[in-house]
């Protein structure tokens, strides 16, 4: 694809100087500070009892106070956090063009459009996994300064390989995003097509039809559905992908043609 | 001279709006076309089909023999564009969008940055953030864009726009040794139309999406050229005598003024003051004046209108 290196360049070029990238950041630490302080919680009922509605949080969240119920805690939070930051990623990438009218600078270019749109999902996976890394790296450290019983490596690993599964999940349903803001042309659509995603995940999960609704199978891994939603199977990861790689070819063959 | 711009039969809509009509018009090698309208007239749909940014609903449009598509990286090589008002990514510095647009032009020369910089004055604002340049260096850094890649031809929506008086002098000349010395094709709307009188070799007038007059350059220099106007009570007496004496006058568009433009009338106004004396009609003012490439549009567009 022509230029597909000086695209996905130029791509990294405008998300590390952009602010964007610390705020997102920051941003999904408060997932693992919020689980930590969830644990100080349980580990000390009469203490906590004081501290009013965010204790009473804790206590209905159901978790125990060790590292089984920390995980639990953030890979719950990263199921419905990284759904709505990932796609103000999306949002960012794809629709600031359009916002921000630079998308006529990226036209009549030696650069193919179809190589900007795929550097800018390279892009844009890359850094929603390396976010959802490095907010169980946080994870860990919190946890260990809460000082949790119950650790041990296997946990730690089958919690790891459960939040990178939900995280990549979330990226596959990402090109959705990217449509919908290249379509709508800026921020707002893509934003409120997530939270419509969101809620919609929860509903159809809890109604029983989860592995048949793409947004609902990664809410289904993290437990969130509860326990009768039940765990997707590969059909419901196969559709996931293919709802990705369908909106992916949607969105290039868009910006193809427009 | 062959043709660089080719644009045949060429429509575009919105719905119920004909942005362009069946525009035809071509540009040869090196000539700097002028491409003027009022607004809404369709200078800027027309520039987006001929870059691939719109689709033309109907019609032919070539860039040096090439068909214009979204996704042609052989024209766009060889094509620099400016539409609009530049826009920037305000977190990134003017080194780094030329940096950039270096690469997604697939420009191997590491100096080409320094050597734009250079011949647009950008050296002082080099590593300032976009976002805090004025709008008169957001329009060089733009301008930088559309040339860092030595292009042969230059497609320019209003490229002095934000300008002060010297960079639109500095501006005209850059486009003027480009097409003296380089041979680049440029294809340049502006609402400056005194710019375009100056360094255009033919003009377009497109009002309501239809091309409604090219001016070639023997008619730009007629626009450029000086005429006698002549205000008397009886044109009729008037233009019968100047026409035995040999003059070819005009009628103004407004009552009891006449346009002469020969060159002996030219240089000895006072012949003609006694000729229409002679007439019986003797003249209430002479002046010498050139009709402005503004005045004609003005007139022409509202004619079409």
């Amino acid at each position: 694809m022509s230029g597909f290196a000086a695209a996905l360049w130029a791509e990294t070029l405008k998300l590390r100087r952009s602010k964007i990238l610390w705020l997102t950041a920051a941003g999904f630490c408060i997932l693992p500070l919020v689980a930590g302080l969830f644990m100080i919680i349980l580990k000390d009922p009469v203490a906590a009892r004081d501290m009013g509605l965010i204790s009473t949080k804790a206590q209905l969240s159901g978790a125990s106070a060790d590292w089984p119920g920390f995980f639990g805690i953030v890979t719950q939070g990263i199921a419905v956090a990284a759904m709505i930051l990932f796609a103000i990623n999306s949002a960012w990438i794809f629709g600031r063009e359009f916002a921000d009218h630079t998308i006529k600078e990226l036209m009549a270019l030696p650069t193919s459009r179809g190589a900007i749109v795929l550097a800018k999902f390279l892009l844009l996976t890359a850094w929603s996994l390396l976010l959802a890394l490095f907010v169980f790296g946080v994870g860990i450290a919190v946890g260990s300064m809460v000082g949790i019983p119950a650790w041990s490596m296997e946990l730690v690993w089958d919690s790891f390989l459960r939040c990178i599964l939900i995280a990549a999940l979330h990226v596959c349903l990402l090109p959705a995003v990217a449509l919908v803001a290249s379509m709508a042309r800026g921020y707002l659509a893509p934003l409120g097509w997530t939270f419509l995603t969101l809620a919609l995940a929860q509903i159809v999960a809890a109604l029983g039809w989860g592995e048949v609704f793409p947004w609902s199978v990664p809410v289904m891994f993290s437990g969130m559905a509860g326990a009768h939603a039940g765990t997707p199977g590969w059909t419901g990861v196969l559709l996931v992908l293919l709802t990705g790689a369908a909106a992916m070819l949607l969105t290039m063959r868009w910006w193809d043609r427009n | 001279m062959s043709i660089s711009i080719e644009l045949s039969g060429v429509s575009k809509s919105f719905g119920p709006v004909r942005a362009v009509d069946r525009v035809h018009l071509h540009v040869g090698e090196g000539e700097l076309y002028g491409f003027l309208g009022r607004n809404g007239a369709g200078k800027t749909t027309t520039i987006r089909m001929l870059l691939g940014m719109l689709r033309a609903d109907s019609g032919t449009l070539r860039i040096l023999g090439q068909p214009v598509t979204a996704n042609a990286p052989g024209i766009w090589s060889k094509v620099g564009h400016l539409v609009e008002t530049p826009a920037v990514y305000p977190e990134l510095s003017v080194v780094d969008h030329l940096e950039m647009f270096r690469r997604l032009r697939g420009v191997r020369d590491v100096g080409a940055v320094e050597r734009i910089c250079g011949l647009l004055s950008l050296g002082p604002v080099l590593h300032r953030k976009a976002g805090a340049l004025s709008l008169g260096n957001v329009q060089r850094l733009g301008l930088a864009r559309a040339l860092l890649h030595r292009p042969r031809v230059l497609i320019l929506d209003e490229p002095s726009n934000a300008l002060d008086p010297a960079g639109v002098v500095e501006i005209r000349d850059l486009l003027l040794s480009l097409v003296r010395s380089e041979g680049v094709t440029v294809f340049m709307s502006s609402h400056i139309l005194s710019e375009v009188e100056r360094t255009a070799t033919r003009i377009g007038i497109i009002h309501n999406g239809q091309l409604v007059e090219e001016l070639d350059a023997d008619r730009i220099k007629a626009l450029r050229a000086k005429k006698l106007r002549i205000v008397v009570r009886d044109v009729d007496a008037a233009i019968l005598m100047l026409r035995h004496e040999g003059y070819q006058p005009e009628v103004g568009n407004e009552p009891g003024v006449v346009f002469l433009g020969e060159k002996r009338a030219l240089e000895a106004p006072d012949s003609i003051a006694v000729l229409l004396v002679k007439a019986g009609t003797p003249p209430l003012s002479l002046m010498l004046e050139k009709e402005r490439l503004e005045e004609h549009f003005l007139r022409l567009t509202e004619e079409a209108a």
